[in-house]
């Protein structure tokens, strides 16, 4: 799981996934391992999640925790408009420790209509990008499922 | 053609005849000579040319070498080889030192160990004799460091007794983080080796990335408690295993060993694993090598003989001397029991106190000597006696003091039965009258045997009358003088006269007697003389006169038939009758 502070990745998979580490894990060791087993075309598959702690200084991630990854939800608040910037500089950054890795662009937070920042002139960025993106909330449990299908489908190719 | 050796160059043919003369034999020859003459340019245009050649040479390179080889050519191919292949791993480790590492990581492990072994052999060695021959106070030690250090004796036995079960072993893939596989020992919790090993791997890098290691160092022990976690790290795994209690060194050695053999079996796999972990098939029986055990061993006996023989000895010296203070205390206790049988004796209580054996008691003066007594008992220690006095009542005691009190008469015993004198023999009266006043005295006797005393009394008093009555005072012809002879006679007679006197009331006749010789009437005056002669004497002697009676028989009652003259003169006598009225 990659983004900036409090975008939601947390609550995004809360519910959905197994874990045995409590979410202090993330605080003090920096990352909090959790699993979840999905099925794809008939196969079922056991995903090991890193949920990452993420600060906005960027540089302080731990890119080494990044090494060995199949790939990555990339997550962004929609009522921050600031966001959206550092989730370009992480997928940028990415690149360029690790390479190129399949992910997904979560657009969180759907939920709160009317603080929404996210306005058409980033949809075009995106769009220009070529991202494959879903807007989710964590709240409603919306797209949170789907998010981690179409991740699995672009990684099993 | 295969000539080739026989080929030399000839010379290039002229086209033009040469000054010679011989163009036809020049001919001739190039015309029989030309296919191989062309033949040995290509062969020669072909060695000549550095790729062809190669080509060529490539071709046989490795059968050449394996054909010098065989001749026997071993150490000339390899001192030719040598520096060529020293030169190329230098290349190699210059530019790229990490692949022949990990290429030389599974031998390195094995050769670095072995070498060690080796030099920590000798000193092992000694180090066991030592500890064999301090085994046998193995437990001792154990309790006084368990009493040092604060830990109880369990604790510190299984320290020493390294006791220990390998409970997991984890084989995580270093890049991903992810499970290659996983081995649980029978009846332990686990959690989900996919979580579990991710953590590891985050804590792995959170460690690194904080406290600026360097990146090929990791950690390789983990504590808390009980648990241990061991890790191994090589080129492209990990290998984690949860200790719990604790293991010898030589686990260390089995995980590198199990380290290697995966890396060099599964190298391949290892290096495209993608999170499948079907190609590593016989992974977990790799990794079950490392589930070791060990439970605590009993210790050894033999070397605990000499602590056996100390305490066995050291249980018989406590049983003999128990034993000698039982046999002792023994034979107090019969003596001390004789010593209460013994009359005039009450033992209140016997004992150890400060290492003397002490008797208290009552004592009567008349026991016998309890010294005595020890001497039956063959102790030759003296005892301390605490002896207070007292007044036994037991018969023997009570019959030895009325004998010292009463003081019978000789030839009269004294006999006590139950608080009750009993006496044999003839005691005279006065001491039988004063006997149940007396006999009060004596602390024990309650009573006098009435029946005896009175049978007693009336013996005494039966042989005083009997030899008063039988004594006869003897006077001369016609006389009624007393002499001093008879006189004495009389006299004899005073201790049963006093003694009568006490008995009752009583009349002592005195009758005067003569011979027939002479008138009645003479005879009459004569023997009445005789009479009141003794009954005056009598008197004088403290007689009470109110209880004689003198009377003159004359020769009325002889006292025998005067058929001689001896009995003629043994009338001429006073006789007495005593008449007793009452016994009191």
């Amino acid at each position: 799981m990659l983004g900036s502070f409090a975008v939601g990745k947390t609550s995004l998979v809360r519910r959905y996934v197994e874990s045995i580490y409590s979410d202090k894990y993330q605080t003090t060791v920096g990352v909090k391992i959790m699993k979840k087993v999905a099925q794809s075309h008939d196969h079922e598959v056991t995903l090991v999640l890193w949920d990452i702690y993420g600060e906005d200084d960027f540089q302080k991630m731990r890119w080494t925790s990044f090494n060995g990854a199949s790939g990555f939800l990339l997550v962004a608040d929609g009522t921050r408009r600031a966001t959206f910037d550092k989730a370009v500089e992480l997928e940028q950054k990415s690149r360029e420790e690790v390479g190129q890795l399949p992910f997904v662009f979560v657009i969180n937070k759907n939920d709160l209509v009317d603080e929404w920042e996210f306005d058409s002139s980033i949809e075009d960025q995106i769009a220009t990008k070529g991202w494959t993106t879903l807007r989710s909330s964590a709240k409603t449990g919306e797209n949170v499922d789907q998010a981690f299908s179409l991740l699995l489908g672009k990684m099993m190719d | 053609m295969s000539d080739g050796s026989t080929a030399r160059r000839s010379p290039e043919p002229s086209k033009e005849p040469s000054s010679n003369g011989t163009p036809p034999f020049e001919e001739l020859r190039h015309l029989i000579l030309a296919p191989e003459q062309e033949a040995l340019e290509r062969l020669r245009d072909r060695v000549a040319n550095p790729e062809t050649r190669t080509e060529d040479v490539s071709a046989v390179v490795a059968e050449a070498i394996q054909h010098r080889r065989a001749q026997g050519g071993d150490s000339a191919l390899s001192e030719a080889l040598a520096p060529t292949i020293e030169t190329a791993l230098r290349e190699s480790v210059r530019k790229d030192p990490i692949g022949l590492a990990n290429a030389l990581f599974p031998v390195m492990g094995p050769a670095i160990r072995r070498s060690i072994l080796e030099t920590l052999r000798s000193f092992i060695d000694s180090f066991n004799q030592i500890m064999d021959q301090s085994l046998s106070w193995q437990g001792m030690k154990w309790r006084m460091e368990a009493l040092r250090t604060g830990r109880t004796f369990t604790e510190v036995v299984l320290l020493h007794s390294l006791v220990f079960r390998v409970e997991q072993v984890f084989l995580i893939h270093k890049k991903t983080g992810l499970p290659i596989g996983h081995v649980v020992a029978p009846a332990v919790a686990m959690e989900d080796p996919s979580l579990v090993s991710g953590m590891l791997s985050a804590i792995q890098d959170f460690v690194r990335d904080s406290f600026h290691t360097s990146q090929t160092q990791a950690i390789n022990r983990m504590n808390v408690g009980d648990l241990d976690v061991w890790v191994e790290e090589g080129p492209y795994a990990i290998l984690a295993v949860v200790i719990r209690g604790i293991a010898p060194r030589q686990l260390r050695d089995t995980m590198a060993e199990t380290l290697e053999n995966i890396h060099r079996q599964y190298a391949a796999q290892l290096d495209h694993f993608d999170g499948d972990s079907a190609p590593f098939t016989e992974v977990n029986t790799l990794l079950s090598r490392c589930l070791e055990y060990k439970y605590k061993e009993e210790p050894k006996r033999a070397n605990n003989f000499y602590a056996v023989a100390a305490a066995a000895l050291l249980v018989l010296a406590i049983g003999g001397w128990l034993g000698y203070r039982w046999w002792q205390n023994h034979r107090w206790n019969e003596y001390v029991a004789d010593l209460r049988e013994q009359p005039g004796f009450a033992v209140t209580s016997s004992g150890w106190e400060r290492g003397h054996f002490v008797i208290r008691g009552l004592r009567d003066p008349l026991s016998a000597d309890p010294v005595a007594v020890l001497k039956q008992h063959n102790l030759t220690e003296q005892p301390e006696f605490h002896w207070g006095a007292y007044y036994a009542l037991d018969d023997s005691i009570v019959e030895q003091r009325a004998t010292q009190i009463l003081v019978p008469p000789p030839g009269t015993t004294l006999q006590v039965k139950d608080g009750v004198l009993f006496f044999t023999g003839q005691p005279p009266f006065t001491w039988l009258k004063e006997l149940p006043k007396r006999v009060l005295v004596v602390p024990g006797i309650r009573s006098v045997d009435s029946a005896g005393l009175l049978s007693a009394a009336q013996h005494a008093v039966a042989q005083s009358v009997e030899k008063i009555q039988s004594t006869v005072l003897k006077f001369p012809l016609g006389s009624a003088m007393l002499s001093s002879a008879e006189g004495g006679r009389l006299r004899a007679l005073m201790p049963e006269l006093k003694d009568l006197q006490g008995v009752g009331n009583m009349t002592i006749e005195v009758w005067g007697h003569s011979d027939t010789s002479g008138t009645e009437a003479t005879n009459l005056t004569l023997s009445q003389k005789r009479a009141d002669r003794v009954a005056l004497e009598l008197v004088q002697l403290g007689v009470p006169g109110n209880l004689l009676r003198a009377t003159g028989v004359a020769a009325s009652d002889p006292l025998r038939p005067e058929d001689s003259e001896e009995n003629r003169a043994y009338n001429r006598s006073v006789s007495f009758r005593l008449i007793v009225h009452n016994l009191l």
